[in-house]
């Protein structure tokens, strides 16, 4: 095989891994950003922390009906609590996230990825 | 509410599911932290006792349950990497599991489900009474084709029926009862909702039951997360704590595999024999 055709194979390999890593990490993600809560799914992204912060800010913190990922309507007794376990879990998931894709964009070969 | 899941086990010459249902057992017990109960039959419990794996799963499973073997003439291909075999697929009696769970809120998965991380637990408290997966993700991202997604060409879409959550109440049990008549009755909802009969799958019963009892509509709501999907032709490499190594591919050839990890993620293994021969890997995890 010419070796420039070959070189060109194996970093399509490389990155053909790198863009599958990613594809999973994005997945993983988007798991421990899912909460379960008062019999609803949120999904946990910036508009849910900004519309809880607003409501707060606004004095709403107890009794008030969000619309979790199904869109059914779910009252938060508690919304400061809510606020601090959404907090939480933004955080640590984003974190997480952002260490290995850090990682792995500084990863230059498929062993390396693989022991990510 | 006594939560806790629930594997189905039947084993065939060519497949070891007692062992996987082991392995998946194991797994969903460390990472859910809730019990988990085998409904199996006599001549699977005997193979355990043989292949000196009954304690490991007297320890795992918190009830194994015996019950009679379905008698089955559904065949599927089982695929293995590069080569493939027809085998037995003992899968008729999965509905019976509303009657059979010891659990108020059960999750019934596969025994080729792997649960690596925590994240169904997110489920258990939500209103749906019954919940299944929407899709499958493939692990890969392109791999999927039209029968992955829906259970014909010009048919409704495809639920998967490899993770299934419901409390045990009136209103569930007419879903499992309505699995068990299309099961009965598959050659006519073939004709009616335009699928291959040739082999009878519970992706498929439960999908049209989900369908006839939302009103012949398809519930696009509360839904289990997808399943991520290694299919058959890709290969566990190593396995570590939570952690798989996968190769998989495109091809049918080795030329064109491609490494990946899966790390703190539940996935779907199609390629059961991979499990197995991983198994003492899985097995010092447990």
């Amino acid at each position: 095989m010419d070796d420039r055709l070959k070189k060109a194979l194996d970093f399509s390999n490389f990155r053909q891994t790198v863009n599958i890593q990613r594809k999973n990490l994005k997945e993983k993600l988007q798991a421990k950003l899912t909460y379960g809560h008062a019999g609803g799914i949120f999904y946990i992204d910036r508009s849910l922390i900004s519309f809880v912060q607003l409501c707060i800010d606004q004095g709403r913190t107890s009794g008030v009906p969000l619309l979790d990922s199904n869109d059914n309507p779910i009252i938060i007794e508690d919304l400061l609590k809510f606020k601090d376990e959404i907090f939480d879990r933004y955080f640590s998931a984003a974190f997480e996230y952002s260490n290995e894709y850090e990682a792995l964009k500084k990863s230059r070969t498929v062993e390396k990825l693989l022991n990510l | 509410m006594k939560k806790g899941v629930v594997i189905f086990a039947h084993n065939s010459r060519q497949i070891d599911y007692a062992l996987m249902s082991v392995i998946a057992g194991g797994l969903a017990k460390k990472n859910l932290n809730v019990p988990v109960t085998l409904i199996t039959d006599e001549s699977t419990v005997e193979w355990m006792k043989i292949s000196k794996i009954h304690n490991k799963a007297k320890k795992i499973f918190e009830n194994i349950i015996e019950v009679k073997k379905p008698v089955t003439n559904n065949q599927r291909l089982l695929i293995d990497t590069y080569s493939s075999t027809m085998v037995p697929f003992v899968n008729a009696n999965r509905a019976t599991v509303w009657d059979v769970t010891p659990y108020e809120r059960t999750l019934l998965i596969d025994s080729d489900f792997l649960i690596m991380s925590n994240s169904l637990s997110e489920y258990w408290e939500a209103d749906s009474k019954f919940m299944i997966s929407s899709s499958i993700n493939d692990v890969r991202g392109d791999r999927m084709g039209v029968l992955d997604k829906a259970v014909s060409d010009t048919g409704i879409p495809l639920s998967w029926a490899t993770t299934v959550m419901f409390t045990k109440d009136k209103e569930t049990k007419v879903i499992f009862d309505l699995v068990e008549h299309i099961r009965d009755n598959y050659g006519h909802y073939a004709d009616l909702y335009n699928f291959n009969p040739a082999i009878f799958r519970n992706d498929i019963a439960f999908s049209l039951a989900a369908h006839i009892v939302n009103g012949f509509e398809y519930n696009s709501h509360n839904h289990l997360p997808p399943v991520l999907t290694a299919i058959g032709r890709d290969l566990i490499h190593d396995v570590d704590d939570n952690k798989l190594t996968l190769l998989i591919n495109d091809e049918f050839t080795e030329d064109a595999v491609v490494a990946t990890v899966i790390k703190d993620k539940d996935i779907h293994v199609m390629n059961k024999q991979s499990i197995v021969r991983n198994a003492n890997k899985f097995m010092s995890l447990l």
